[in-house]
């Protein structure tokens, strides 16, 4: 059996609200946050696991991760029932939830470290040196004596990363890790995260809203919505199916050429610039180059990817979310 | 068994990252023994109670002294269950009923702790009929510790059934603030128990409320002959069992029933 086994997964959470113009009567509603889920991981991948906000992401991690107990479905975390063996499982994994914070608000980062330590009964000498590699590679070191709640946004991402690893987890949840930060920190875990999937073996699942994330880190990608699996795959094969139109930036030495292009573009002049978009199923990339080049000489050319945000937006309206 | 010895550690640590809660407290609670006493000695004035002045006295100190192991509030644990911050706690490969009981106990010792050695070393200096008075006898000194501990087992069952009560309503400080008043009412905060009409005192005596300061107190001061000690020890720890007991089948319900609401 695969080393993640999920199948049958469903989770039904019970929201009571207020009825509209009744001062006192509620309605129970039934949100289903997971309907019938099925996926299957082998050690050592990395997986995105993506979908709109409320498509059952947390979800899938919290059952994942033994906090929370499935209405229905089967799984298995190598052999184990998160749930139902619950501190047999939680010793072998490790979780960030980008949003909550794990360790200790008032005392320094190097006690909420020995505390885990402890917690996760890790020798002596296995804990100094996972210790030291994590605070070379994260960049820990100025920030070890400072208490938590001291830290900007960023170094406690990174604070929390390294935190979740000190007991060397096999499985790696992260739910959104990269939340609010910033260019240089978002690059940094980045890095370390295939790092610590390619040189230690750790899988690792993780969500995000940020296709960059996904992009630079993952050959997997899952996307749910409505609680249902709905892609399990590469995301390049995912996203050709959505990226059809390409935009084309070309600026020519003397900026009154007019090129004479193909039926099927769209031409915006921007200042001394022309912005063509185009299909490449209809206009195939290399007619459009040889008309552009025909017109006059070119002096600068740029061809843009379409922005992966959008992409992912059209790919979750089409899938009905 | 070393990871909750951690816990332990961690919350000490953390208690003494606030220095100046602990002064302010010590002059809090030093200000109210010496409030509370002239109280008690306005009344003797005027009505004198068959139970001595000095003893009294010594009651309001120790009362005051561990004044923190009464208050059932663990601010940092009601809001990890209102924020989802508990998620955390859950993934840890812990009992997290010991866990948070562990927690709880830390809270209350080192808090007193760091807060009655000072504030005793004051009250020992003040005159006869306003001070803190040694113990009846050695062994009387061991068997009020042993009785504090068992007492303080007990509080923190107690203290659990409410935490139980937090993970099902979500908001601890209705189930807390009764408690508390519970616990002021019964443990003799408000009024020394023994200046409680008699027959009152047969009933409150029994409650779990005063097990964790009447019961050591009076072994102290001697108005508990030695004899009785074993009795009192058995209570205590009979009413440890059965609010663990109703503690525990509370919180594993409530746990497997909990829900992590938002991303």
């Amino acid at each position: 059996m695969s080393y993640i086994h999920v199948s049958d997964l469903s989770k039904t959470y019970i929201v009571r609200k207020k009825k509209s113009g009744s001062f006192l009567a509620r309605e129970k509603t039934e949100v289903k946050a997971l309907q019938g889920m099925n996926f299957e991981a082998e050690q050592g991948e990395l997986i995105g696991y993506i979908g709109p906000n409320g498509a059952g992401k947390s979800t899938t991690i919290k059952i994942l991760s033994g906090i929370l107990t499935p209405d229905s479905g089967e799984v298995t975390v190598g052999g184990v029932c998160p749930w139902k063996d619950r501190k047999r499982h939680v010793g072998r994994i490790g979780v960030v939830f980008g949003q909550r914070t794990q360790l200790w608000w008032d005392v320094p980062v190097r006690d909420s470290y020995d505390l885990l330590r402890d917690i996760y009964r890790v020798s002596r000498a296995d804990y100094d040196s996972q210790l030291r590699r994590l605070t070379d590679v994260l960049d820990l070191e100025p920030l070890m004596n400072t208490p938590l709640r001291m830290l900007s946004l960023g170094q406690r991402m990174r604070v929390e990363l390294a935190g979740s690893l000190l007991h060397r987890p096999e499985l790696l949840f992260l739910d959104e890790p990269t939340i609010g930060l910033d260019a240089v920190s978002k690059l940094m875990i980045r890095d370390f995260l295939k790092q610590e999937n390619r040189e230690n073996g750790t899988t690792v699942m993780l969500t995000t809203h940020d296709m960059e994330d996904i992009s630079a880190l993952c050959s997997r990608v899952m996307v749910i919505g409505k609680g249902q699996k709905l892609y399990d795959g590469g995301l390049n094969e995912l996203l050709s199916a959505y990226d059809t139109v390409h935009i084309m930036t070309v600026r020519y030495a003397d900026p009154s050429v007019c090129p004479v292009l193909p039926e099927g573009c769209e031409t915006v002049a921007e200042e001394d610039a022309l912005k063509i978009t185009y299909r490449p199923d209809a206009v195939p990339t290399p007619v459009l180059l040889s008309a552009l080049q025909e017109a006059g000489t070119i002096r600068d050319l740029t061809a843009q990817p379409q922005n992966i945000d959008r992409l992912v937006a059209d790919m979750y309206k089409e899938m009905g979310m | 068994m070393r990871a909750l010895y951690a816990v332990f550690r961690m919350r000490f640590r953390e208690e003494l990252r606030y220095r100046g809660a602990v002064i302010g407290g010590v002059i809090c609670q030093t200000f109210f023994g010496l409030i509370l006493i002239a109280v008690y000695r306005a009344l003797y004035d005027t009505r004198p109670q068959t139970q001595p002045l000095q003893d009294v006295v010594t009651y309001v100190w120790l009362q005051q002294g561990f004044f923190r192991m009464m208050l059932s509030f663990d601010g940092e644990l009601t809001e990890k269950i209102r924020s989802g911050g508990i998620a955390y706690d859950l993934c840890r490969p812990l009992n997290t009923y010991a866990y948070y009981c562990t927690r709880g106990m830390a809270q209350k010792v080192t808090g007193s702790l760091l807060r009655s050695v000072p504030m005793m070393m004051i009250a020992v200096l003040l005159p006869d009929g306003w001070g803190l008075r040694a113990p009846v006898s050695a062994p009387a000194l061991f068997c009020a510790l042993l009785s504090l501990f068992c007492g303080l087992l007990c509080v923190c069952a107690l203290d659990m059934i409410s935490n139980g009560f937090t993970l099902l309503t979500l908001d601890g400080r209705g189930i807390q603030s009764l408690l508390n008043l519970l616990m002021m009412t019964f443990s003799g905060n408000i009024l020394p128990l023994t200046l409680f009409p008699d027959r009152w005192q047969g009933v409150i005596r029994v409650l779990p409320y005063a097990q964790l300061l009447d019961a050591p107190i009076r072994i102290y001061t001697g108005s508990q002959s030695l004899s009785g000690v074993p009795a009192i020890w058995g209570l205590q720890l009979a009413w440890t069992c059965v609010l663990t007991a109703c503690g525990l089948l509370l919180w594993n319900v409530n746990r497997k029933r909990l829900v992590l609401q938002g991303g």
